[in-house]
């Protein structure tokens, strides 16, 4: 399973993602650390331009980022299927060059390797360094650097969003045999004096606060938190409307089960907003992916699960399902101006590595879609629900009517009694409104239930008589003449 | 006698379904039991939807009653039930009708008043447009509701169109002594013979004289109650149900009969008057004169057998018509080849539930065969060919011979 590296943000993906695995695998908790520095020249052009504002801006043409984290011991396994795209943007930027030093517990030094991505020769990619004595001390952990061509501003404008998703993926990093993991974004660089400039730690994002829940609470947790941050002039409190679902398989022979976890959150935004805060592009939704804890880009069997989920079933139309480098874009057709629809999928293995199962994301997704409905009233409706609204709505007002037009009080009393409609407020819409919502619960509640078990419909009337049911549903045919059919 | 024998012994009472003529008192009780029930299992702690049972209107439901000693035979309906749910896909709108159209009658109810099915018809299609969009479909709504609630669709307040017309030797009066008293009990087993000198002691009451009427005869109204109140009375001879109109040629003058007509496919107002005829004037047979073709046929054992379409109602109205003409014997003999149409695949299909029908007598059937066979049809007014007064040669002949199935 080869995977090609084809931009600096794919390269820092996948680092990132080696070094979640390694602290998954560990017993104790751990620190993962990206810190970026920009290295400026020593020598030559100048490198330091005071602006307007008095701040230093650097523009050094070197930025070194180091992945540091305290898990177990790097194996140098996982750095084999990594292949380097002969590209020239990347040829610019980065020369394929990976400085490994790791250690495991048992390890009594520190290892030192330089690794050489564009070898294709896999004897000449590794190159030993000498290696570090660890003077007895007992410790686990891996420091992986690369050089990267690029400004730091340019740097971080590239990888700040993914960094955003990943953070998000590490609320669901507490689980209750993994313990926490914390990370940290270290941003600084030299000056021509030699010293560290500002160092930025972006937010943790909560891991010290939750106790070890499951781990779909998690991701739904992170989705909440991303979407309330992602739409900041938007989010006014808790109006998000949210449905989780989870899929497991029962285990390969290896036992290793998958599982995928999938959250969907709509949230409908207040009409009292500006337009101009709406952006065009938000009215599509991007899928969160996320694969062993890391956010990733889809796989196409979840990519596959998506296109065949039966959206009309939830009064959805999907238009078109956009897969860019890295993200997925969902596109809808005719979706309400303030409807916004966030989704996220987690596939991962009780073991690592995982390989996706289609029909596991599909029943993921779909759960979380189910999950929705059922805890939001209204949300969700397929067509054929919005017109039993419609049709609750013309049931009730005729029997409101029924009911008000009679010159029974006793009658009308005791409907009002049974709707829970006190005597003051009786009046045509009162009572239609208390009907119509009484009907439509009912519809929803039938609609859940419908594949559990099938309970026979209450009747007006008894009748002792009852002999044999004829469940036709017969639809008058329409014609014009006096009758229709000899009826004998 | 002839009522004693049609008393429950032989009448199969635990099959029957019919519906009851009742107050209106009683009929705004039942649709506001209907309601109550809905609301009561709409909020009760395990919420639900009620659908509407209604006694299945289908052949598959219909039963057949042989009189035994009068030779009589009606069909009835059954204990088998069609249900109308709201929740399942093809019956919605047809469950939300039922409840239009009995908060319709209901207000009919309250204020005291009747409307005619084409009245309802208009209020429904201007209250609620999406709902109805047909006369007939109305109609069957109608006749859901009489399922449902299992009271005649008169107890609703709803009149039969007047379609039907009756001329011939026949004096009618509205009786006084009827006004405002409501029909509690099932006609067939009340009849109320009136004496002669009773009748007419309101001299300022009209007495409408059925032989001078005029060609389109005495307009038979839709109000049964009013046509429950009529004194009757006859020197005829016969009674003949004709199919589409009545003859100009005042055929009772010359042939002493009553001749009644609902102008095509009988109504219940119709059907209802020849049979309080019938019971009125007990020995006075009962004469049919329709079109030799299935459609024809299919009229005359609507008032013979009655139907199924109103089958809870119908029943009820049943008389013994014997069958005069046309007959294939008729067609045979007197009309010529010209004369004839061919005939229709509406004609087929009638025909073809006509032979499916078990209450039709085997020389019925066999008139059907030959109908289909020749593949032909023809009208009573084809007997004009032979001049302008045949009709009454014929018919005369016929009653002389006594030659009616």
């Amino acid at each position: 399973m080869e995977i090609e590296i084809s931009s600096v943000k794919m390269l820092y993906k996948h680092l990132i993602f080696l070094a979640v695995q390694r602290c998954r695998m560990s017993d104790d908790l751990c620190r993962l650390t990206v810190k970026l520095t920009s290295f400026s020249h020593r020598f030559g052009l100048p490198l330091v331009r005071i602006s307007g504002d008095f701040s230093l801006s650097l523009s050094p043409s070197l930025c070194v980022t180091v992945f540091s984290d305290t898990g177990v011991g790097s194996k140098l396994e996982e750095y084999q299927y990594l292949k380097y795209r002969d590209d020239l943007v990347l040829a610019n930027q980065w020369d394929g060059m990976i400085s490994l030093a790791t250690t495991s517990v048992s390890d009594s030094e520190i290892h030192n390797l330089n690794l050489n991505l564009k070898e294709s020769n896999s004897a000449g990619r590794l190159t030993k360094l000498p290696s570090t004595t660890k003077n007895g001390v007992k410790f686990s952990g891996t420091e992986v650097s690369v050089s990267i061509s690029k400004s730091l501003d340019d740097l971080l404008a590239e990888v700040t969003c993914f960094l955003q998703k990943f953070f998000m993926a590490f609320t669901q990093m507490i689980l209750v045999k993994i313990p926490k993991v914390v990370m940290e974004l270290l941003v600084g660089g030299d000056d021509l004096l030699g010293t560290q400039t500002e160092s930025r730690i972006v937010t943790i994002e909560g891991s010290s606060v939750y106790s070890p829940v499951e781990s779909i609470k998690c991701l739904e947790v992170g989705l909440k938190d991303y979407v309330r941050k992602h739409h900041t002039c938007l989010s006014i409190g808790e109006n998000l409307k949210v449905g989780t679902g989870v899929a497991n398989s029962s285990g390969s022979s290896h036992g290793n089960s998958q599982v995928v976890e999938a959250v969907v959150i709509i949230n409908e935004i207040s009409e009292l907003f500006p337009s101009s805060c709406m952006r065009e592009q938000d009215t599509r939704t991007e899928i969160l992916y996320f694969k062993d804890f890391v956010h990733c880009s889809v796989a196409q069997s979840s990519l596959d699960a998506l296109t065949s989920i039966n959206w009309k079933s939830y009064g959805l139309a999907l238009r078109s399902v956009a897969d860019h480098d890295d993200c997925v874009i969902l596109e809808w057709e005719n979706l309400p101006p303030h409807f916004r629809i966030h989704i996220a999928i987690h596939c991962y293995h009780r073991q690592y590595p995982s390989l996706p199962d289609r029909n596991l994301a599909r029943k993921a997704v779909k759960c979380a879609l189910d999950d929705l409905k059922e805890n939001n009233q209204g949300v969700l409706l397929s067509t054929r629900e919005l017109k039993m609204c419609d049709y609750a709505l013309d049931l009730a007002k005729t029997l409101a009517r029924l009911i008000l037009s009679s010159n029974d009080l006793n009658f009308q009393e005791e409907c009002c009694s049974l709707l829970g409609v006190q005597s003051q407020e009786v009046n045509p819409d009162n009572v239609g409104n208390c009907i119509r919502e009484k009907i439509i619960s009912v519809i929803g509640l039938n609609d859940r239930n419908s594949q559990k078990h099938k309970e026979a419909p209450s009747f007006l009337f008894e009748d002792d008589c009852f002999r044999k049911e004829d469940f036709m549903d017969e639809d008058y045919q329409e014609g014009e003449e006096a009758y229709i059919s000899w009826d004998m | 006698m002839g009522e004693l024998c049609r008393s429950t012994i032989f009448f199969f009472d635990q099959h029957l379904c019919y519906a009851d003529i009742i107050p209106p008192s009683q009929v705004r009780a039942r649709i506001e039991v209907a309601v109550l029930n809905f609301l009561k299992a709409l909020s009760s702690n395990d919420p639900s939807i009620s659908d509407l049972s209604l006694i299945s209107r289908n052949p598959s439901n219909s039963r057949v009653s042989r009189g035994l000693l009068t030779g009589d035979s009606w069909i009835f309906l059954s204990h088998s039930f069609c249900t109308r749910s709201l929740t399942r896909e093809n019956s919605t709108k047809s469950f939300i009708r039922v409840w239009k159209v009995m908060e319709m009658c209901y207000q009919i109810l309250v204020q005291e008043k009747r409307v005619t099915q084409r009245e309802l018809y208009y209020k429904l299609l201007c209250d609620s447009p999406d709902y109805f969009t047909s006369q007939l479909q109305v109609n069957r709504t109608i006749q859901d509701l009489v399922a449902l609630l299992r009271c005649s669709r008169y107890s609703l307040g709803i009149m039969a169109s007047s379609r039907g017309a009756i001329a011939g030797r026949l004096l009618l009066q509205l009786d006084q002594r009827f006004e405002g008293s409501h029909l509690k009990l099932d006609q067939r087993f009340e009849g109320s013979h009136l004496k002669l000198d009773q009748r007419f002691e309101e001299p300022n009451k009209e007495v409408v004289d059925c032989s001078t009427c005029g060609s389109s005869g005495y307009a038979i109204s839709g109000d049964l109650d009013l046509l429950e109140k009529l004194s009757m009375e006859t020197d005829a001879r016969y009674i003949i149900m004709v199919e589409k109109r009545l003859a100009e040629d005042r055929v009772f003058n010359q042939i002493p009969c009553i001749l009644i007509t609902a102008k095509g496919f009988p109504d219940i107002a119709t059907r209802f008057l020849l049979h309080r005829l019938c019971r009125t004037f007990p020995n006075l047979p009962v004469l049919g004169l329709v079109d030799w073709n299935p459609a024809g046929l299919a009229i005359l054992c609507t008032f013979k057998f009655g139907s199924i379409g109103m089958g809870l109602e119908a029943y009820r109205y049943a008389c013994n018509v014997k069958w005069l003409g046309l007959r294939k014997d008729d067609i045979n003999q007197l009309i010529p080849e010209e004369c004839l149409a061919p005939l229709k695949p509406r004609d087929l299909q009638i025909a073809k539930s006509l032979m499916a029908s078990e209450i039709l007598q085997d020389s019925y059937k066999e008139e059907v065969e030959a109908m289909v066979q020749s593949g032909r049809r023809a009208e009573i007014e084809a007997l004009y060919c032979h001049g302008y007064d045949y009709l009454v040669k014929f018919l005369a002949t016929k009653i002389v011979q006594a030659s009616y199935l």
